[in-house]
């Protein structure tokens, strides 16, 4: 899961890069390249992040679930 | 030719926001660090919100710098387009234009963009349609081919030029040449930038094209 988190920190840093060049230098290229190759990184960055977001929400859930069910009940409990 | 560059704070904005996501990255990356809450949030800052935050404000920065003369004439094809617009001594129908303070530095927007409802849209697939060109057929084109070849795509249409000049103003029709073509005029068959009236727009492009055309051996 953290390499994925770490795929989207990369992916975000080169969309960066095309829109902060578009800024600095607003001709032609620079500007089409941001508004696609660029926000499309950063649009695939950001689906990834969320992507291991809810995969380890889920996962965290699942396994309060777990815990819960493995707490002896009072039924459970040998009686003296 | 225009070289200082406007301060414009949605860039600003859009710097600071890319800058800050990328310190907030770096950190993650240089050290690989457990998944807690704290550095879910950070994330959702570095991946999420601040590239948002930049990719908008970019967004409206890159549009606003499509208006720009520096813009258009950053493809060495329309240099001379945008020189004469900012050469003050220029009698060019373009640069006596440019030299209105509404026109200012997105004087090639201001006449050449559609105007209606979908204008921005349509203008903006236009400008598309430039960058293919320029891409594949003008940018190996030295200055004076390309000023000879390059030609407006279709008739400038005056409904541009009525976008300001109403032709309903007294001052207007009290022109002798203006009130005997006025029906003309407003159904676009007479062209307002035509030789002999307000034209040519950029006359050392005709130049060069008539020259070329004399050239040619019969």
């Amino acid at each position: 899961m953290t390499k994925l988190l770490r795929v989207s920190a990369v992916l975000t840093i080169i969309g960066l890069a095309f829109m902060v060049w578009s800024l600095v230098q607003p001709t032609p290229m620079p500007v089409i390249l941001a508004m696609s190759v660029g926000q499309g990184a950063g649009s695939l960055a950001f689906g990834l992040y969320l992507y291991v977001i809810v995969v380890d929400l889920r996962r965290d859930r699942r396994r309060r679930r777990e815990s819960l069910q493995n707490i002896p009940t009072q039924k459970d409990t040998p009686t003296s | 030719m225009e070289t200082s560059m406007s301060f414009d704070p949605f860039v600003v904005f859009a710097l600071g926001c890319a800058a800050l996501s990328v310190v907030l990255l770096v950190w993650f990356l240089l050290k690989s660090r457990p998944l807690t809450r704290a550095l879910k949030i950070v994330l959702l800052f570095g991946v999420g919100i601040l590239p948002l935050a930049t990719a908008t404000t970019g967004n409206v920065a890159g549009y606003n710098a499509t208006k720009t003369t520096r813009f258009c004439s950053s493809c060495h094809v329309m240099t001379p387009y945008g020189e004469d617009s900012w050469n003050r001594d220029s009698k060019s129908l373009a640069s006596r234009h440019a030299r209105n303070e509404m026109f200012g530095h997105e004087n090639c927007y201001a006449c050449h963009a559609d105007y209606g409802m979908f204008g921005t849209i349509t203008t903006k697939m236009g400008g598309m349609r430039h960058v293919y060109e320029y891409l594949f057929h003008y940018r190996q084109l030295d200055l004076n081919t390309a000023l000879e070849k390059i030609e407006i795509r279709r008739p400038f249409q005056n409904s541009t030029c009525m976008h300001c000049h109403s032709t309903q103003n007294p001052a207007w029709n009290a022109v002798g040449d203006h009130a005997s073509s006025l029906d003309d005029v407003r159904a676009g068959k007479l062209s307002c930038a035509s030789e002999g009236c307000h034209g040519p727009a950029h006359p050392f492009s005709k130049a060069i094209k008539a020259a070329a055309k004399k050239a040619v051996p019969k």
